[in-house]
């Protein structure tokens, strides 16, 4: 069962949540923006239930993910809130477009 | 003392939340909502100073809770200053909304669901509840800026506040996630611990040393974005101007104090270690230079501001600057006596910009009426003479934003200093001072406007409005900061005697009254 090196999962977990930051820098839809955001996230519960490997005595690292996939569906739920009434308003939902308040 | 007499802060300010959305249901008018909003945000306050008083909670009951919750005199300072904070703004919100027509019983919830968030991320001893409490706090803000469902800046300013604070908010987490990694701890006082006895080969081993640092920028970049320190600013003014005005109020003081506290927290005790807090080769030098260039890129973007509201976020943002300065100070080289006057110095600052940033935007508030708003300084012009109730507290406020005696940001700024000079940045406070010079211009123009322009013929002109409520913010944040410009020593006391308990090992002096079972059997 222990065939699989925790770095392994560490770099798969560096880059799920480099492709998150990436596609949250880059991208111009709000909705693609929220789902860069959720992809961080699990990246970065992998790498907190990675790390619990190397410290067996406890399970803080357990303990953490479940309490951000939590948090997560909190964040997943006002943010939608918040693209919808910008939705209604502006009736799109690219971030560029956001533009009446400026210097 | 109980647990629940320590946690009693958090307790009456989960009540009243809850409460308040359900009297939201059964009450016939909102305005007594603003009310029982400011009674619990007072009473949680009168709580912490309650347990002050009393000298902090005993280390027997903080024990219960530590490391998740530190419940020590640093958290007490801070969670009487968020108390402070929310009181006012919701004596705002109090009249802004019904004057606006925004007059909904959400908006209390909010504000008191989000202030627990901000004391529990001002107590938070662990990544975990710093986290929880970050959250909780920013969710509830997100939805205060939005607030205004109607008009697009407000959902505009939402959106972005939104975006960016989920981002740094995921930036930081990874960061937290890279140092239970490298440590095996989550908690400040575990990671302090690992990074100074190096029982783990945390300075040894450079795997680790580099996953360290690298977890250090990520942390530090997040609470940089909370606080609103440059280059992670960009949200600062649209968020704060798309915002209903009682919001901004309560972004532009709550969610600071609770930043700057987590901020102390982070830097000062978990990365307090000598490697990670030397200027040649950890934090010291990056915060020193984010505070250089808040301060300058601040104050020069808001010279050129003619929206008043907008004026005001830079001006918030230059203070972060300021603040920074002290948080440079309250490192003071790892010397303890210059650190411990740097801490006082910072807190203090903390403290009288609560009550004069809160006032400013109270005083905002009150100088414009629903369609006759006060948004640029054109607005303003001939108040002084019209309506020179409404023009005397938006003075008052902004001389002590610009720190001019005897107001609150005078000491502030005096103190902030002297700590940096006597902490050995005589640089950074030069700088500072040619700042507040600079600050001082834009601030002034507002009283220009006030007291020496007519309006232009023909133009709209800002109506005051009329609110009991806008008059009790005003006048308790008023007497505060007349209070703290005259007498600051009391307060600046407590600042450092709250800054003295930031990071002390929480020890149980009493002696252990029987030996446990196994110890004696061991003895021949």
């Amino acid at each position: 069962m222990n065939a699989i090196p925790i770095p392994a999962f560490l770099v798969v977990a560096g880059i799920i949540f480099g492709i998150g930051a990436f596609g949250f820098l880059v991208r111009r839809n709000v909705l693609v923006a929220l789902m860069s955001i959720e992809l961080m996230l699990n990246a970065i519960n992998l790498t907190f239930v990675a790390f619990n490997r190397a410290y067996p005595h406890n399970h803080t690292g357990h303990v953490f993910a479940f309490f951000v996939i939590a948090i997560a569906a909190a964040e997943a739920a006002v943010g939608l809130a918040l693209v919808l009434s910008f939705f209604r308003l502006r009736k799109t939902v690219r971030s560029d477009e956001g533009d009446l308040l400026k210097n | 003392m109980s647990l629940w007499f320590a946690l009693s802060p958090l307790i009456v300010l989960t009540f009243g939340g809850l409460g308040l959305m359900m009297a939201d249901a059964f009450s016939k008018t909102r305005s007594d909502l603003a009310l029982g909003s400011f009674l619990t945000f007072t009473s949680a306050g009168l709580f912490a100073l309650a347990l002050w008083i009393m000298g902090g909670v005993p280390a027997a009951v903080m024990l219960k809770v530590a490391p998740y919750i530190v419940l020590d005199k640093f958290t007490l300072f801070f969670t009487a200053t968020i108390c402070l904070g929310g009181a006012i703004s919701s004596l705002l919100a109090g009249g802004y909304l019904p004057e606006h027509d925004i007059d909904r019983g959400e908006f209390y919830a909010l504000m008191i669901l989000a202030a627990i968030g901000a004391v529990l991320l001002a107590a938070a001893g662990d990544f975990l509840s710093l986290f929880i409490g970050l959250e909780t706090m920013s969710l509830g803000v997100y939805c205060m800026t939005g607030f205004r469902r109607t008009n697009p800046r407000s959902a505009e300013g939402a959106l972005k506040y939104f975006l960016l604070g989920s981002f740094a908010a995921a930036l930081m987490l990874y960061g937290g996630a890279l140092i239970y990694g490298a440590t095996g701890s989550t908690s400040i006082e575990g990671i302090r611990t690992a990074l100074t006895s190096g029982e783990f080969g945390t300075l040894r081993d450079p795997s680790r040393l580099a996953t360290v640092v690298i977890a250090m920028v990520l942390v530090l970049v997040g609470l940089a974005f909370k606080i609103s320190a440059v280059p992670f600013h960009m949200w600062t003014p649209d968020a704060y101007q798309g915002a209903p005005t009682p919001a901004t109020a309560f972004m532009s003081v709550v969610v600071k104090a609770a930043a700057v506290a987590t901020m102390m927290r982070v830097l000062l005790v978990a990365f307090g270690d000598k490697a990670s807090s030397s200027w040649s080769s950890g934090w010291p030098p990056v915060i020193a230079g984010m505070a250089v260039l808040t301060m300058l890129v601040a104050n020069f973007i808001a010279l050129r501001q003619e929206n008043v509201k907008r004026m005001l976020a830079y001006s918030s943002i230059a203070h972060a600057g300021y603040l920074l300065v002290g948080m440079v100070a309250a490192w003071g080289q790892g010397n303890e006596i210059v650190a411990g006057e740097g801490r006082a110095a910072l807190l203090f600052y903390m403290l009288q910009y609560t009550v004069t940033q809160a006032g400013a935007f109270g005083a905002l508030i009150l100088c414009g009426s629903k369609g006759k708003e006060a948004v640029t300084y054109e607005d303003l012009a001939g108040l002084g003479r019209r309506h020179p109730g409404a023009a005397l507290p938006f003075a008052l406020f902004i001389i002590s934003l610009a720190g001019v005696p005897p107001t609150a940001g005078f000491f502030g700024k005096l103190y902030l200093f002297r700590a940096a000079v006597d902490g050995g940045f005589t640089w950074l406070a030069i700088i500072g001072l040619l700042n507040s010079a600079l600050g001082a211009y834009y601030y002034l123009r507002v009283l220009v406007f006030l007291y020496m322009k007519e309006p232009a013929p023909g133009a709209a002109q800002a109506t005051p409005m009329k609110s009991g409520y806008i008059y009790g913010a005003l006048a308790i944040a008023a007497a505060l900061v007349l209070y703290f410009g005259i007498l600051p020593g009391k307060a600046l006391e407590m600042a450092a005697s709250a800054g003295k308990s930031l990071g002390a090992k929480i020890e149980v002096r009493e002696v252990p009254t029987k030996m446990p079972d196994t110890a004696t059997a061991a003895l021949p």
